[in-house]
């Protein structure tokens, strides 16, 4: 009786202790990895590689999300706005929406989805056909060869695909309001000036950048955590693109409280 | 010059997989561990290139304690030591020429140039001439292998280890990867350690053998001491008959 | 092949950092092209204008403002705008600070002076600095109104009285005249401004006050008999010429802007015009009229219903935007 009473406090508690050791091995691997930065000659020959892989190669699915997003938020501003508010407000909305949030944090879905997942996979396999093992054994420092270039090339390309994002985002709102909304190219600019501040951009970068450095830190930890066969790589993908995708969420908010 | 493994405990959570092992390689030979899957030969393995570090006990190679080598230092010791994984463990994303060439690049002292003839010539050995440009999905289990070995030994190490190289491969395969390990002792002159359940193999190619039960060394001596015991369980083990350990008991 | 595709690397990331910097630099409205150089303007105070809002030179925006800040002597704030350089500014040009929408945001207008009296421009002695001029917000206006149909509320009140035939007829057009003004005031405002309640409360309920005291002026003078006692009235009298000639003068500096407002004004012209003329019979002696005007209270009243009038008018003078721009978009 008391331990069915006790059992939600039981888990609760599991829960917490599985959370905070999740965390401090993560901080640990991130602390190994800022480390393991010493090994430039480990590294630097495979960072642009990863950048083609983590950004050049994501450039494609976060365009066509902004792209998406920009065309329903015109819309949807329209929308909403009809009758009370001047439409010029649709290049405000459109603005100020694509940079201060969808921009960063759908192309970091989308990109928790896409990298996070890649990373998670292949670290994981690699870890489960013995081929982290195989580096130890040939001398090379794994942390350097494997997670120090793809969470480094998660903070730059991160946000420069972000960047690109929010101006397909910006100009297919641009288009919509002018093919579907009757409104000038000189009212959507009006709008999209009117309360601009350059903060936003910076904001937007910076909410990218650590985004970038989530979803790699968190794919290169479910990988390198993976456990048991091709069972255990699909379960870690899994982990790694739910947990990113939390965290990004969180960080959003985050940075919402503290940087706003 | 040797490879010394003395009263190593290792447990993973609850499970205690070694529980004093020792057992002793010397130069030049090939040491062969035998023990069931799951016996901890693997684990015993890994102790040896520090991959895992021992509960209690020690590892020395070269006369260094392992687990008590700074990271530069086990990197040298690597270097010296090569490492065929069970499932060779190729690096998916390179060209086998890029794989066997790893842990040349990791040499300073090693070229370009000479890199790429060391390449050819470790190709070569394990007869995968021309193999060097494809990648290793490419390749069958007994060239993945024979791949893997030559990873291993282009570092030119002194000590080869070998995670079960003959499992899941056919007969004639099998005969060639064994041929193969003795090749490299005889050429290279390497300290060999060769864990496999395969006893076939294991009458190919070891100078000594020793046998993993339950945690512990419970054999060591040369292949035809192993022939003549009358353990019931290394007798098991060698015919395949597990019904003589439990007359034994 | 491998080379290809690090090259596509570059690519993005230089395609990126374009974006970043011409997208930033677009929005801040500095790229723009052309030379622009930097002009100074000095205010006592600056309303609600930021960094960034657009600079006018007459209704073209030329500009962005670029910093805001309080001078070091704390005696005035200093708000330096970025123009074009090709744009020539009047030597006298001044610069007024005006909400550009009711969603706060603000501009600045380079213009020549004289549409506002000289008093209201705050100068500083440097060289190049332009005076500045913030406009009061509306919601003064809006007390000023509040007070006018008080005013004029109590005055009627006081008036309940009797006039000649001709004379109540008179005042009967005039205060027709009055409402169908405040009708026309409150579809002006209606029309303008229907989302913004909460902004024009203010405004509609001092239209509709000034409408409430009109029909009450309509009752008291339907039964026209006694008089007042004559006060005080010449001063009174005078103001409402001054109101006359001012509003006057008003229409015509309004003839080039909107219509709806121009026929307003014209009809606040006239109906001060009746006032005036019922004013003069009272004067020339008419007995029963003569009366009304000897109450000291009325004149007071009068004179204050005229002052702020005097106010009003001014304001809309000078303001004119506000009352014919109440819809900006």
């Amino acid at each position: 009786m008391t331990r069915v009473l006790l059992a939600p406090f039981t888990l609760l508690g599991q829960g917490s202790v599985r959370l905070m050791s999740g965390l401090g091995s993560w901080g640990r691997l991130v602390g190994d990895s800022i480390r393991a930065l010493r090994h430039l000659d480990v590294w630097v020959p495979l960072l642009v590689g990863q950048m083609r892989r983590v950004g050049a190669d994501s450039v494609p699915i976060a365009l066509f999300i902004a792209m998406f997003t920009g065309i329903v938020l015109a819309l949807q501003a329209s929308y909403t706005f009809t009758g009370a508010i001047p439409l010029y407000f649709v290049g405000v909305l459109v603005g100020k929406t694509m940079m201060l949030e969808l921009g960063p944090v759908l192309t970091g879905l989308a990109l928790s989805g896409r990298v996070g997942a890649n990373i998670s996979a292949e670290l994981g396999t690699m870890r489960v056909t013995e081929q982290i093992d195989a580096l130890e054994t040939l001398a090379y420092p794994p942390l350097a060869y494997l997670v120090v270039p793809r969470v480094l090339a998660g903070i730059v390309m991160f946000p420069l695909v972000t960047a690109l994002a929010i101006a397909v985002g910006i100009t297919s709102g641009w288009l919509t309001s002018l093919a579907l909304l009757d409104m000038t190219t000189h009212e959507f600019v009006r709008g999209l000036t009117l309360f601009f501040e350059t903060f936003d951009v910076w904001f937007a970068l910076i909410k990218a950048t650590s985004f970038g450095f989530v979803v790699t830190s968190i794919g290169c930890y479910f990988g390198f955590h993976t456990r048991g066969g091709a069972e255990g790589v699909g379960r870690s993908t899994t982990r790694a693109v739910v947990v990113s995708s939390m965290v990004i969420l969180v960080l959003d908010a985050f940075w919402a409280v503290t940087l706003l | 010059m040797s490879i010394v493994i003395r009263d190593l405990h290792k447990a993973f959570g609850t499970k205690e997989v070694l529980r004093g092992f020792s057992v002793e390689a010397t130069e030049g030979e090939t040491l062969v561990i035998l023990g069931q899957s799951g016996s901890g030969k693997s684990v015993t393995l890994k102790h040896v290139v520090g991959l895992l570090e021992p509960d209690q006990g020690l590892v020395e190679v070269d006369g260094l304690e392992v687990s008590t080598l700074s990271r530069e230092e086990l990197y040298d010791l690597r270097r010296r030591a090569g490492y065929v994984f069970q499932f060779a463990a190729l690096f998916d994303s390179l060209t086998v020429a890029e794989n066997v060439g790893m842990g040349l690049r990791r040499m300073k002292d090693v070229g370009e140039e000479e890199r790429r003839s060391r390449v050819e010539e470790c190709l070569a050995l394990v007869d995968l001439d021309g193999f060097g440009d494809r990648m290793p999905a490419e390749l069958s289990g007994g060239q993945r292998k024979r791949a893997g070995i030559a990873r291993a030994i282009a570092t030119r190490p002194k000590y080869l280890l070998y995670d079960e190289p003959t499992t899941g491969l056919d007969p004639i395969t099998r005969a060639v990867i064994d041929r193969l390990i003795n090749r490299m002792k005889e050429e290279l002159g390497v300290t060999g350690l060769v864990i496999t359940h395969d006893m076939e193999s294991a009458f190919r190619v070891a100078d000594s053998i020793a046998m993993l039960y339950e945690g512990t060394c419970r054999f060591h001596g040369t292949v035809d001491e192993i022939r003549d015991t009358d353990d019931p369980v290394v007798r098991a083990f060698i015919e395949g008959r597990p019904e003589l350990i439990e007359e034994a008991l | 092949m491998n080379d290809r595709r690090d090259a596509l690397v570059g690519v993005v990331i230089l395609a990126a950092l374009v974006v970043i910097t011409l997208g930033t630099l677009w929005l801040q409205g500095v790229m723009v092209p052309g030379e622009r150089v930097d002009v100074e303007a000095a205010f006592s105070d600056v309303g609600m204008i930021q960094p960034g809002a657009g600079v006018k030179f007459r209704g073209v925006q030329i500009g962005r403002i670029r910093t805001v800040e309080v001078d070091e002597s704390g005696e005035f704030v200093r708000v330096v705008m970025r123009i074009d350089a090709e744009v020539r500014l009047p030597d006298d040009a001044v610069v007024v600070l005006s909400p550009e929408s009711m969603f706060g945001d603000w501009q600045a207008e380079i213009q020549a002076p004289g549409r506002f009296s000289e008093a209201r421009f705050t100068r500083i002695d440097e060289e190049g600095v332009l005076p500045g001029y913030a406009l009061p917000d509306i919601s003064e206006l809006t007390a000023a109104a509040d007070e006018i149909s008080d005013n004029l509320a109590s005055l009627t009140e006081r008036v309940g009285i009797a006039f000649s035939e001709e004379t109540a007829q008179n005042i009967a057009s005039l205060v027709a005249n009055v409402e169908e003004v405040t009708t026309r005031l409150a579809d002006l405002v209606d029309q303008q401004a229907a989302s913004f309640t909460e902004v024009t409360d203010g405004v509609q309920a001092a239209v509709d006050e000034i409408g409430g005291a009109a029909s009450q002026a309509q009752r008291s003078f339907a039964g026209i008999d006694s008089l007042l006692v004559r006060g005080n009235v010449e001063t009174s009298l005078m103001n409402l010429e001054t109101i006359s000639s001012n509003l006057a003068a008003l229409t015509g500096e309004l003839d080039d802007t909107n219509e709806d407002i121009r026929n307003l004004v014209l009809q606040v012209d006239s109906t001060f015009a009746r006032v005036d003329r019922v004013m003069t019979e009272v004067e020339e002696g008419d007995g029963s009229l003569a009366r009304l005007l000897r109450d000291p209270t009325l004149a007071g009243e009068l004179e204050a219903a005229a002052a702020e009038l005097t106010l009003l008018l001014e304001d809309i003078r000078e303001n004119p935007r506000r009352y014919l721009r109440l819809s900006i978009f």
